[in-house]
């Protein structure tokens, strides 16, 4: 695959709700209030329940894998949870070259609503499997 | 274990990180349990706990009394009310017969009000 | 108290109500085995998490946690079977039932319910199971009746599991019961 500056990645999308959260909630023992009960995230001032965090993170991983291959690999990413992922939202992992040096290609990714709304933005480094 | 005798009660304070939790041992992730909304739905006025989780809490409910090298032979449970989520439930039962070291036992969850969520019967060996 | 229901809920009870859910493939069906399931061998952390799930937010008795023994309510085949077969003729076994019975294998008809609930359990045991034990669940058609509730015509269903270990010795045999409406 030949990357340039400006390629868009494939896009990981996901409705998302309790289905999920607590799924994740499973498997992470993250059984928290806020991202269970309704009134706890209205008491954070999020209007009701929202995912956590870490299950946005675990959508860009998805993201970036799927596009490296099995046999490439990612380097870092960073990211900041801006915009909480509310209830009835479906939730699109988005990225974007922004950079390739040598065989590291430098992205933004980031995670967005449905009315492309940014969830949570951030940057990767990736190197493509050969 | 003799005829008569009351069994410790097994209680929890039960809510949705309980039901979560056992929806992830159980891969049982039912609307109905996890979101007021989905319950209300169904007829219920807020998210309520599967029927799943009071069995097992029965069954830690009669290990409690049987001990571990103890035995759980049979137990036989219906539910007739839901367990709504911020309940506290509570196991009980008492020892109804014995019958060549094989004790029945009559048992029920309730909440804290007295209501009777699931109403059933056990047959046990006790190993203290 | 029908008209104060909204139309798409109003309608669905007034459909439920001129139904009967026995029909004689239903009735015909019970006592047929329906499917062949087969767990991956028990391992010591799914005891110790299911443990700590129903017993929280108390310890778990050090006995799971040491996985000397499952609980007798474990279910080695909560995350998915290692192998499942349908004993229904004309099935492929392509659609897994997971929990209960594949009542379209059957031929019954296409049912549309509100809700479905666990009516209750009844479990009698045998052996106890042990880590990497594999269990094996045979499934089969219990009795199906109906009655009228408050939410309209009930179909009160059983299930019947029965699993036994690898060494052909039972665990338990249960009998579920499901209430849709």
């Amino acid at each position: 695959m030949t990357v340039k500056v400006g390629d868009e990645l494939p896009t990981f999308t996901r409705e998302t709700g309790f289905a999920n959260w607590n799924r994740y909630a499973a498997v992470n023992d993250e059984f928290v209030p806020i991202h269970m009960d309704d009134a706890a995230g209205e008491a954070a001032g999020n209007g009701g329940a929202f995912g956590m965090g870490n299950l946005q993170w675990a959508y860009l991983h998805n993201m970036l894998r799927s596009w490296v291959g099995e046999n490439g690999e990612i380097l870092s990413i960073e990211v900041q949870f801006r915009s909480p992922n509310v209830k009835g939202q479906t939730v699109t992992a988005k990225g974007v070259v922004t950079a390739v040096d040598g065989d590291v290609i430098s992205l933004d990714v980031w995670t967005e609503q449905q009315e492309g709304v940014k969830l949570a933005p951030g940057s990767a480094k990736v190197k493509l499997g050969k | 274990m003799r005829i008569g005798d009351e069994l410790t009660p097994f209680t929890r304070r039960t809510d949705l990180e309980n039901f979560n939790r056992y929806a992830a041992v159980n891969d049982e992730f039912l609307a109905h349990s996890m979101d007021d909304e989905a319950a209300r739905d169904e007829g219920f006025p807020q998210a309520f706990g599967m029927g799943n989780l009071q069995w097992s809490y029965l069954h830690s409910f009669l290990r409690q009394s049987v001990g571990p090298d103890g035995r759980i032979l049979q137990l036989d449970v219906q539910f007739r009310n839901p367990n709504l989520r911020g309940q506290t439930l509570i196991a009980k039962g008492k020892v109804i017969a014995i019958d060549d070291g094989v004790a029945q036992i009559e048992l029920w969850t309730e909440s804290a009000d007295g209501s009777r969520l699931a109403i059933g019967s056990a047959r046990v060996v006790a190993h203290s | 108290m029908m008209a104060s229901l909204p139309f798409r809920q109003q309608e669905f009870q007034e459909e439920q109500m001129t139904q009967t859910y026995l029909t004689d493939v239903v009735r015909n069906a019970v006592g047929t085995e329906c499917s062949r399931t087969v767990s991956y061998p028990i391992e010591a952390s799914a005891i110790r998490r299911w443990a700590l799930a129903v017993y929280w937010p108390e310890p778990a008795p050090q006995v799971f946690m040491d996985a000397e023994y499952a609980p007798e309510d474990f279910d080695p085949f909560a995350w998915g079977p290692a192998s499942y077969e349908s004993l229904l003729e004309g099935d492929d076994g392509s659609v897994v039932v997971r929990h209960g019975i594949n009542e379209r294998a059957l031929g019954f008809p296409e049912w549309k319910f509100r809700a479905g609930l666990n009516g209750g359990m009844n479990c009698t045991y045998g052996v106890r199971m042990h880590v990497g034990d594999v269990i094996t669940d045979v499934k089969s058609v219990g009795e199906y009746t109906e009655r009228q509730g408050r939410n309209g015509l009930m179909l009160i269903t059983q299930s019947i599991s029965t699993w036994t270990n690898q060494q052909g010795e039972l665990v338990k045999r249960t009998v579920n019961a499901g209430i849709r409406y």
